[in-house]
């Protein structure tokens, strides 16, 4: 299955084929996956111009330069937070493996998905809060406290994308093992 | 008895002990000490200082929410949720500390308790503080000094000023100041007199403008409680709270006007030279902030024009 | 029950969470947020998201991608691999001479980038494969880069001394300043540990060949001529005029410092579409997706770590240590070998930013008053900090390894790195007994300090 992009040197996808409704399922994931690195990209190569623009803005022009922090921010924020379901698609989200020697395979499988359910406890949570927290921003008009003031509502709503986004994957990744016996960890 | 009830006290200034360091540090100190005495215990207060519980900006919103209980902060930090709370570092809205000490009971004083109220915060010390420019170059005394100069003014209103003036103003974390004014990236910064002390600019900036006497910079930066703690505690320790809050007021007053000869003396020794504002200067800047961030800050809201003309009485 | 009962379970919790194998950002949240739960008012739980984004939305620390980029784009395009050669051309004839190279690469990118994983990140990239390549044991490759990456907080700039100078009220300048000394000590231990293993690794290799064994990559000799390395020189160009670049815009006053991380950024993909004519969508595209995936790893384990130093901060427990640390009246000496070795043991699980948060305004006293220059103390601190990135459970550096070389087992990781910590200990000794090592330089500049 394609992520969209070519990683050098990176082994194929960890995730297993399977077949129907979840087939479906982790195909478009992994199709949403693929758009949100290729906009995150963007956000980066712009959060680096942006900066730098900063610096022609002020130095050369001599032109306030007071919104260039805070965009950057954003961009990169965003950037972060939506990849958090690609980054963990590739089980890039790094942990200690350190004693999957003293188990068996058997006892291996149970422990990593043990690991994947308390992981999506914890994003669930932490998604439900996120939400939350944008649903405050946009009811009483938050911003940030800055000179040029941008509404909070867009760094929130990336969180919270985000964050959901990550929480389907988990979510996927857990009913796959379900499915296959964890034949593919 | 019922258990000791203790209060976290939080803020981003440098911690130190209740003798020695940053005065505002010391304020949450001797009035944790103070409320613990006078309660016979029952009362507790433990300072967090230096942001070391949350960040800076995090801090309103937890009281609101009853997360925090207390907090000494800069009260426009709070801008982005309460807009209300800009008027805490309006320039040129309080040009001494005799001005400031009437906002508390004056009718602007009330109307502003009443809308922090409303947001689930009480102010439980009305701290008010001078601040100062540090420059690398050039002093910056008249508003024509700031012309291309790159500026960090650090707050909102300050910035309409500033770029009003002519001045590359620029958004920056405090913690960057020192480096970018090294290199020159930065060529002066405001702030209160004893952030100027503490983040140690007269090393990299020679000229210093003071608040001593008269300025147009002015910070409100009260001790604030949550209204939901608050609420919970019975009815003898929110008046005990009230009444050692109100009594820090004097000692907050005392300390930040010692520091603004204090970070006089600074840049002097370090071979710097510093800079006192005329009534005139003051006017010039008071002139500009009037047609610029006063003028924005009443048109916010009906509630922010309501602030703006009870302030404007107590000029 | 007690803060130190709770800090004691807050510990072993971290502990049985990251062993189990979960990510380290999800074990490190979750352990906080159940702590949250039992311990603290309801309310705080609403704050939770919060938290996480006011210390994430910081410039200073979001930085870290651009340095990442500003790595990645060396690291992943020809230009990685141009210099490696460029540089084992010249330095092939000193014993460890590739090895060598990578520390000094690391110091030459710690001086333009203040976080340690960046500069880890940014020299790894390339700097590991060129290492296995030329026959270098994984232990040994990963070992090298992880401790040189730590450079990135001890030369300035380093996010880590500009917190420490707020909360210990000491010159900034004067603190980046101390911190040069001691780095080059470091670069010099670490080179002589790198000449010291290769010729080790070398001789095993012979022996191994000798014996009918098979041919290690150490034993391809290379034998160029006074042309061939003059011919290679040109290929160190992208490297050193990003090298410049960055260091005119950040201390000619052109750009403040999270500028200085964008412009690296673009230079450096300017360098490389200029000189490789790596410009296309297809070519950048692994240069960038490489980036975001480490910046995201990264970037959630800080943003967790800042919520689990929260709640610890909350709950009192590191305060309380450096409390009961403080009231044992201690003698001088006594009194810094506690308080360090309670930096280390925080060092297992917080990052240094959320050490210096909560521990500086509790020791910093009485460290002042038992008569210690507290610049001085701010690098020694810095460099037991440094060891906590390189030694697990969290360790900054060495998770970077883990993204750059996934096939190298962790176990190998920490074993390469174990002779670096020593040497680190050995580096904070010498300072102890020889203070001038780093306060003679802030000295030299700024005349003597007049505590
Ligand atoms: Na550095
Ligand atoms: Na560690």
């Amino acid at each position: 299955m394609s992520h969209g992009v070519d990683l050098e040197g990176r082994k194929p996808s960890l995730t297993p084929q399977v077949g129907g409704v979840l087939g479906t399922l982790v195909d478009w994931q992994a199709k949403i996956n693929s758009y949100v690195l290729f906009v995150s990209m963007l956000a980066l190569l712009a959060a680096c111009l942006v900066l730098t623009l900063s610096v022609v803005m002020r130095y050369f022009l001599k032109w306030p330069t007071d919104w260039q922090d805070e965009v950057s921010v954003f961009l990169l924020i965003g950037a972060v937070f939506m990849c958090g379901a690609f980054v963990q698609s590739e089980r890039g989200h790094i942990g200690i493996s350190a004693l999957e020697g003293f188990f068996s395979p058997a006892a291996n499988r149970l422990r990593l998905l043990f690991c994947d359910i308390a992981s999506l406890a914890f994003c669930i949570f932490f998604t439900y809060k996120t939400w939350s927290m944008l649903h405050e921003a946009v009811v009483e008009g938050q911003t940030t406290s800055s000179t040029w003031g941008p509404p909070l509502w867009i760094p929130y709503g990336l969180m919270a994308a985000g964050m959901t986004l990550l929480c389907i994957q988990m979510l996927l990744q857990i009913l796959i093992a379900l499915k296959t016996k964890g034949e593919a960890n | 008895a019922a258990d000791p009830v203790t209060l976290k006290i939080s803020h981003q200034f440098p911690g130190g002990t209740i003798d020695a360091g940053d005065f505002r540090d010391r304020l949450c100190r001797r009035f944790a000490a103070e409320i613990e005495k006078r309660s016979g215990g029952a009362l507790k207060g433990t300072v967090y200082a230096g942001s070391s519980l949350m960040k800076t900006n995090a801090q309103f919103s937890a009281l609101r929410k009853g997360a925090l209980d207390m907090s000494l902060v800069p009260l426009n930090y709070a801008g982005g949720e309460v807009p209300e709370t800009n008027i805490g570092l309006m320039p040129g809205m309080v040009t001494s500390y005799e001005q400031a000490a009437k906002w508390k009971n004056a009718e602007v004083g009330k109307a502003l308790s009443e809308v922090l109220a409303n947001k689930g915060v009480i102010i439980v010390s009305w701290i008010w503080q001078a601040g100062g420019v540090a420059s690398r170059t050039t002093p910056v005394v008249d508003p024509s000094d700031a012309k291309g100069l790159k500026i960090r003014g650090g707050s909102k209103e300050m910035d309409m000023v500033l770029k009003a003036a002519g001045a590359a103003v620029l958004d920056m974390p405090s913690n960057e100041i020192y480096a970018a004014m090294q290199t020159g990236a930065l060529d002066a910064a405001m702030t209160s007199s004893t952030s100027l002390i503490s983040f140690r600019l007269e090393e990299v900036a020679k000229h210093l403008t003071t608040g001593r006497g008269k300025t147009y910079w002015f910070m409100l930066e009260p001790l604030m409680i949550s209204k939901s703690v608050f609420d919970q505690l019975p009815k003898s320790q929110q008046d005990l709270i009230m009444t050692v809050g109100a009594e820090m007021e004097k000692f907050a007053m005392e300390q930040a006007k010692a520091d603004d000869q204090a970070v006089a003396t600074v840049y002097q020794k370090a071979g710097g030279k510093a800079y006192d504002l005329s009534d005139a200067s003051v006017k010039k800047w008071q002139a500009i902030a009037r047609e610029t961030a006063w003028k924005n800050y009443g048109e916010k809201s009906e509630s922010c024009a309501r602030i703006l003309t009870l302030a404007e009485k107590l000029l | 029950m007690s803060v130190g009962i709770i800090g004691v379970l807050y510990g072993l919790g971290t502990l049985i969470f990251m062993f189990s194998g979960m990510p380290i950002a999800f074990a490190l949240g979750s352990i906080a947020v159940l702590f949250m739960f039992i311990f603290m008012p309801g309310s705080s739980l609403d704050t939770v998201t919060l938290n996480v984004y006011e210390e994430m939305a910081n410039i200073t620390l979001l930085s870290v991608p651009l340095f990442i980029l500003k790595g990645a784009a060396i690291g992943k395009s020809r230009a990685g691999a141009d210099l490696y050669l460029a540089i084992h051309a010249w330095m092939h004839k000193i014993p460890g001479g590739l090895g060598i190279a990578n520390v000094f690469a690391s110091a030459l990118f710690a001086a333009m980038s203040g976080s340690s994983p960046a500069t880890c990140s940014a020299i790894g990239s390339a700097g590991i494969p060129e290492m296995r390549a030329r026959g270098y044991s994984p232990r040994f490759a990963a070992g090298i880069i992880a401790a040189g990456g730590t450079l990135g907080i001890l030369l300035p700039p380093s996010i880590v001394m500009i917190l420490f100078s707020v909360a210990a009220e000491q010159s900034l300048g004067r603190l980046f300043l101390a911190g040069i000394g001691p780095g080059i000590l470091m670069v010099i231990l670490f080179s002589g540990y790198a000449a010291f293993r290769y010729k080790k690794e070398y001789k095993e290799a012979l022996d191994t060949y000798n014996q009918g064994g098979k041919k290690s990559a150490y034993l391809d000799a290379m034998r160029l001529t006074l042309y061939d390395k003059f011919r290679l020189l040109p290929r160190v160009v992208p490297f050193v005029t990003l090298l410049v670049g960055v260091m005119v815009a950040l201390y000619g006053g052109f750009a403040t410092p999270s500028e200085t991380a964008g412009l690296g950024g673009i230079l450096a993909l300017c360098l490389i579409a200029v000189i490789y004519r790596m410009w296309r969508p297809s070519q950048l595209k692994p240069i960038l997706s490489s980036t975001l995936k480490e910046s995201t790893m990264l970037m959630f384990i800080i943003g967790m770590s800042l919520l689990y130093s929260y709640v610890m901060s909350y709950l009192h427990i590191s305060q309380s240590a450096a409390e009961s640390i403080v009231a044992l009246s201690l003698s001088k000496w006594a009194l810094l070998s506690v308080i360090l070795l309670m930096v280390v043991v925080l060092g297992f699980f917080l990052p240094p930013v959320s050490i210096i948060l909560m521990t500086a305004p509790i020791i910093l006293p009485p460290l002042k008053a038992a008569g210690f220059d507290l610049i001085w103390f701010g690098v020694v601190m810095t460099i037991v900090m440094e060891m906590g990135l390189i030694h697990p459970p969290v360790g900054l550096n060495i998770f970077v390894i883990k993204n750059i070389a996934p096939d190298i087992p962790l176990k190998d990781i920490i074993w390469g790195v174990v002779p670096f910590v020593a040497l680190m200990m050995f580096a904070v000794l010498l300072i102890c007994i020889f203070p001038s090592i780093a306060t003679g330089f802030p000295d030299a500049v700024y005349g003597l300090s007049t505590k």
